[in-house]
């Protein structure tokens, strides 16, 4: 695989809602392109024949019945989690005009 | 905006498609067991660790929600897949929490279908690409004047059905018919309360123009919570495309949203500059299989359908516009169903109309009141058949019965409503009247017919409204010897 070029690791940025200054860009470039390096040794197993999965445990419609449950605490004490609160909602950045 | 000409707004194809999120109506939500009931519930009170999106919590499946899915499939005219996946649908915004959504991206529970849908009375077919559970996101509220957004996760994790259609429609009116049969299926099969004015169903509408067989560029306009808006909306986006086009202006791919006080759409940020939602299959959640028992036990439990009372209501002598007037409050299309079933065609016709409400373009229409049973509906519907109230009085005694679910003629009786059709009652009142109104009588007798009318209703008014007006008539004729 190519190396990561600065322009994946602004993309990569933008999904993750990060600012990057110069510095950290060329920091992040070098360690997540020595991550997919590593990654890449998967490249060297044969997997020819092998259907691709994402389960390994070959359970299936491990669910539950629609009944509620008492978790055991107070959920807005979630909120004691939340850097900001108002009348219990939870305040965030504005995200439209 | 400079104004598009008939001519010009001729030579262009519209072409939409429509994606419909249904809220399912389970006691907890898709991966949690919190409450799923967040109408009236405080911010932030039907929430957990695991609709927080906290380290370590485990999304467990609900059953129910699967069950839904399953009856939904078959009141979009397909059966279910039985093999799906979740996977994860990664974006990053306030309202979801997790980082990512709990979807189902290339394996989803519903593959296929058909909506016949009807404008101006023809009928036509909608295809459905797919339909896929997931979870809903939280809910944000963006106050005037401040610069941060306020976010409730109630809402988080509730149990959606995704329904895509092809886009297969062209008019707006095609769209909004499209919208009104997908509601009527979702709240006949039960799988969702249905309620638009609490976002139980939301509708983003993909348009596009072209003056080519090629599609042109389209715009999604989203979160449309009436059929009126999804109408509108369409309206809208159509002469818009047209307009920039013709100016010589690119459409722009892109999201909108649809402003219901200006009734225009505007353009929105896009949630991701570049759709990379870097899909894969959670690891938490194993497959969803199906077996064949299953799916036929639920198969054998499916409720009617609209076009299962669609037969039934035309089958009692409606005509087809009404019986959409009747469809659009289900309590009203059973009641009159079983109706129908007890006591024959023309009490439940009779039935029908009384309860026949507006039905508003915001949505459904209100549901009446219904204190009373069956039976008392079949009960007031046989005394106006056996002519002992009038049709007039039926009403009064209709409101009445609505409101205190008494016995129809007990009510009548208490409002001396009952027509008279003894006869001996009626003769003494159509001999007094004959003798106070000798002149007409006379011209009666002379054979000007006219003034029968006249003396009816002077026996009609003399009985309090109570005499039956077919029985007055002949006993007037047979008194006056023609």
């Amino acid at each position: 695989m190519a190396d990561l070029t600065t322009d994946d690791v602004l993309k990569l940025a933008t999904l993750a809602r990060l600012q990057l200054s110069d510095d950290e860009v060329a920091e992040y470039q070098r360690e997540l392109g020595a991550i997919l390096k590593y990654v890449e040794h998967l490249d060297d197993v044969d997997v020819s024949g092998l259907e691709p999965t994402s389960q390994v445990t070959g359970l299936t419609n491990v669910s539950r019945a629609d009944e509620i449950i008492d978790y055991g605490y107070e959920p807005l004490d979630l909120l004691k989690n939340v850097p900001a609160v108002e009348k219990n909602l939870i305040k965030v950045k504005r995200m439209i005009g | 905006m400079t104004m598009i000409s008939p001519e010009v707004r001729k030579q262009y194809t519209v072409t939409i498609g429509i994606e419909c999120h249904t809220q399912f109506k389970t006691k907890t939500k898709l991966f949690s067991g919190a409450n799923n009931d967040a109408r009236e519930a405080a911010p932030n009170t039907l929430v957990n660790h695991i609709d927080f999106g906290l380290p370590g919590g485990l999304p467990v499946l609900n059953q129910e929600a699967v069950r839904l899915a399953v009856k939904a499939a078959f009141a979009l005219g397909t059966t279910p897949q039985k093999f799906s996946k979740f996977d994860r649908k990664h974006y990053f915004y306030p309202d979801l929490p997790m980082g990512y959504q709990i979807t189902q991206f290339d394996e989803p529970i519903i593959l296929g279908g058909e909506v016949t849908i009807r404008v101006d009375g023809e009928e036509k077919v909608v295809h459905i690409t797919r339909a896929h559970m997931e979870a809903d996101a939280g809910k944000s509220t963006h106050p005037a004047g401040k610069d941060y957004s306020l976010v409730d996760l109630n809402r988080a994790g509730t149990p959606l059905l995704e329904i895509v259609s092809e886009p297969d429609m062209h008019s707006a009116a095609e769209a909004k018919a499209y919208a009104k049969e997908l509601w009527l299926r979702m709240s006949y099969a039960d799988v969702s309360y249905a309620n638009l004015y609490y976002g139980n169903m939301r509708f983003d509408v993909n348009v596009s123009v072209s003056k080519t067989d090629e599609l042109g560029t389209r715009t999604e306009t989203k979160n449309l919570n009436s059929f009126r808006s999804v109408e509108k909306a369409v309206d809208y986006e159509v002469i818009r495309q047209i307009e920039q086009l013709e100016a010589g202006k690119p459409i722009v791919q892109e999201t909108r949203g649809w402003d219901d006080a200006k009734q225009r759409t505007f353009s929105q940020r896009t949630k991701e500059d570049a759709h990379d939602y870097r899909y894969f299959p959670d690891p938490d959640l194993p497959p969803v299989t199906l077996t064949d028992e299953y799916i036929a036990e639920i198969k054998a439990a499916m409720p009617e359908l609209p076009d299962d009372y669609r037969k039934k209501l035309q089958a009692c002598g409606i005509d087809a516009n009404t019986v959409e007037d009747i469809l659009a409050v289900p309590a009203t299309t059973k009641l009159v169903a079983r109706v129908l079933e007890k006591s024959g065609p023309e009490h439940a016709r009779r039935v029908a109309f009384w309860l026949l409400q507006p039905v508003s373009d915001e949505g459904e229409a209100e549901a009446a009141e219904v204190q009373a049973s069956d039976e008392q509906f079949i009960a007031l519907s046989e005394l106006v058949a056996a002519n002992k109230l009038s049709s007039t009085a039926a009403k009064e005694v209709l409101t009445e019965l609505l409101k205190t679910g008494k016995d129809p003629e007990a009510i009548a009786a208490e409002k001396n409503l009952l027509q008279v059709s003894d006869e001996g009652e009626i003769a003494k009142i159509v001999s007094e009247v004959l003798a106070e109104n000798a002149k007409a009588a006379e011209d009666v007798k002379n054979g000007q017919m006219k003034a029968i009318g006249f003396l009816v209703g002077q026996v009609m008014k003399r009985s309090g409204g109570k005499a039956n007006p077919a029985l007055a008539q002949e006993l007037i004729k047979k008194q006056l010897s023609i």
